[in-house]
């Protein structure tokens, strides 16, 4: 479903990464109906403004909306991609914008901070996602954990 | 308009076991392809013990394991219908596998009430579920920000 071919990630090593350097961006297949009735039995949240087009117009979201959870999963899985998901120490996100049908989501971010942390090194970085007009649609903070040679 | 006196209130502790075939549901859903996510074998071929949960695993245990999770906010005075989702935040605090038992326990962590410059009126309200396992360890805590408009 990703327009990327999508690897087993490599573990990767504390001294691989630092300051500044980016995560591969990750580009995702626009957003479909199908994807987001999927998305609703995966998950559990079947609030229906995420999947019928009648309610999506009657609050006035101008049709049906993506999870919020759903655009935090594709950020998850450039950050899963990056650092493996036994890594992963923190994640979060802010929810910016609504996503709607036929958007492409674009998944980016950097590494922000290199620590020594009780003998382990963690690496903090800023994530966020767009749309295909470059509007805002979920900003967020990681932190792993990576393991020496 | 968001009790304040309901910061710090919890609720009864519910359980879930973690299921292989939701993991993998829910990477397909997010369109990940790692293997990782849908095979044990190449799980365990990457070295982990079976399928590890997706970083955004978490939210399976809120909808299909926190059955009451709706009512609760309900009776602390939110309308849940009006509930828009601001900002999700998870601490992975030791591996969560396929075939573990998570017991979550929710609290109100924090509430406030901001009124606009046009009179709206909305809560921001921060709830916070501590994760254990099986073996009582504590494995994750996930916060969730939630705005209600009024």
């Amino acid at each position: 479903m990703t327009q990327t071919e999508t690897q087993t990630p490599k573990v990767r090593y504390a001294d691989e990464v630092q300051v500044g350097d980016k995560l591969p961006k990750l580009v995702k297949s626009p957003v479909t109906l199908n994807q987001l009735v999927r998305y609703s039995g995966a998950s559990g949240d079947f609030n229906p403004l995420h999947t019928d087009p009648k309610v999506g117009e009657m609050i006035g979201t101008g049709g049906v909306i993506a999870h919020g959870m759903l655009v935090m999963g594709f950020v998850g899985q450039l950050v899963s991609e990056y650092v493996g998901p036994a890594a992963l120490r923190k994640f979060n996100v802010r929810f910016k914008g609504m996503t709607h049908l036929d958007d492409i989501i674009t998944c980016t971010g950097f590494v922000t901070e290199k620590t020594e942390v009780e003998g382990e090194t963690r690496i903090s970085g800023k994530v966020q996602a767009t749309d295909q007009n470059g509007d805002l649609k979920v900003a967020g903070t990681f932190t792993a954990a990576l393991p020496k040679r | 308009m968001f009790d304040k006196s309901k910061v710090g209130q919890s609720f009864a502790p519910f359980s879930i076991e973690v299921e292989r075939a939701k993991i993998r549901e829910l990477a397909l859903a997010i369109g990940d392809t790692n293997p990782i996510y849908h095979s044990r074998e190449a799980a365990q071929a990457a070295g982990h013990k079976d399928i590890p949960l997706y970083p955004t695993g978490p939210t399976l245990f809120n909808f299909w394991g926190n059955r009451y999770g709706g009512s609760n906010l309900s009776s602390v005075g939110i309308n849940v219908m009006r509930i828009l989702h601001g900002e999700e935040e998870y601490e992975y605090l030791a591996p969560i596998y396929a075939g573990d038992t998570i017991t979550g326990t929710t609290i109100i962590l924090d509430g406030k009430n901001r009124q606009g410059k046009d009179g709206s009126s909305m809560d921001i309200v921060t709830t916070e579920t501590r994760y254990t396992n099986q073996n009582n360890q504590p494995v994750l805590t996930a916060r969730t920000t939630i705005v209600v408009r009024e």
